[in-house]
């Protein structure tokens, strides 16, 4: 029960933001089939409807026969950002833990002698 | 008592890490819709919704203490670290609602037809790319469980596993 409240509070929220977000958009007036200047004739189904997607259709990755190397770039890319960023941050954290940690050690020892 | 709870905690750290990893994996994947086609890439993240809420669950405790901390006394990491889960969640459903709305393949399928709008394709890219960089700095603050956790939960069970195969042919 408790978990299930739990649930419906994580998911209120989550519907809350999603409401803000689709109001904001909306009132912006920017979600419009034209809003980056082409005009909507010229997309595929250009009345604003989206494409029929069978999730079969050919990626831009793949049509090049590009895809394994697509791949390659795309999950080093996203990983080298992530390790960067643990890098930066963690590297110095972890440095300041071990030097406070000796202090600690030194100072107990002279503490004893 | 203390024994039972201990338990838990170990059960729920386990589980925790399973399923961060797993989502970690999905991100990746997900993160590349060209290469993995648009079906897997939506399903995939519909499915990152439920993974997200059980790590939701499982961090409750600190949620509701923190929260209820945050107006008083509280150190500066764990007040960055809510800062940033907040954005984090708040980018997470940009990505949902933006991802949802230019669904290609998921949402056609239950019968549900949206008006093409390239307000949220490019707010969907964007908070994407915000998405990594705010992962990236929610792994880094979290650097130490993750290798604290890895060590005692992944890496000491196959070092004792093979300890213990090496005693038992050394019996033999």
């Amino acid at each position: 029960m408790k978990t299930i409240g739990r649930i419906l509070i994580i998911l209120a929220v989550f519907s809350v933001f999603a409401g803000l977000m689709v109001v904001a958009v909306n009132a912006s007036g920017s979600n419009t089939p034209a809003a980056d200047g082409a005009p909507s004739q010229l997309r595929p189904g250009g009345d604003g409807a989206r494409p029929e997607g069978d999730g079969n259709r050919p990626e831009r990755g793949e049509r090049d026969g590009a895809g394994g190397s697509r791949w390659m770039f795309g999950l080093i890319k996203n990983v080298g950002v992530m390790a960067v960023l643990v890098t930066i941050i963690a590297w110095p954290k972890s440095i300041a833990k071990k030097k406070k940690k000796k202090q600690a050690v030194v100072s107990s020892v002279n503490g004893n002698s | 008592m203390a024994n039972e709870s201990q338990k838990t905690t170990a059960v729920q750290t386990k589980t925790k890490l399973w399923l961060d990893i797993i989502v970690f994996v999905a991100f990746l994947i997900t993160m590349d819709p060209h290469t993995s086609g648009i079906a897997i890439h939506e399903w995939l993240s519909l499915a990152m919704i439920a993974a997200m809420t059980v790590h939701l669950l499982l961090s409750w405790d600190w949620i509701m203490e923190i929260s209820g901390r945050f107006l008083g006394k509280l150190g500066t990491q764990n007040r960055i670290n809510y800062i940033l889960n907040w954005l984090l969640f708040i980018d997470g459903t940009l990505i949902m609602i933006s991802g949802i709305m230019i669904s290609e393949v998921a949402l056609p399928l239950m019968g549900i037809k949206l008006p093409m709008g390239f307000a949220w394709r490019r707010l969907h890219d964007m908070s994407a790319n915000i998405g990594l960089l705010l992962l990236g700095l929610h792994t880094a603050l979290h650097w130490g469980w993750i290798v604290t956790a890895i060590n005692k939960y992944l890496v000491q069970p196959i070092v004792k596993l093979f300890s213990a195969k090496q005693k038992k042919d050394a019996a033999i």
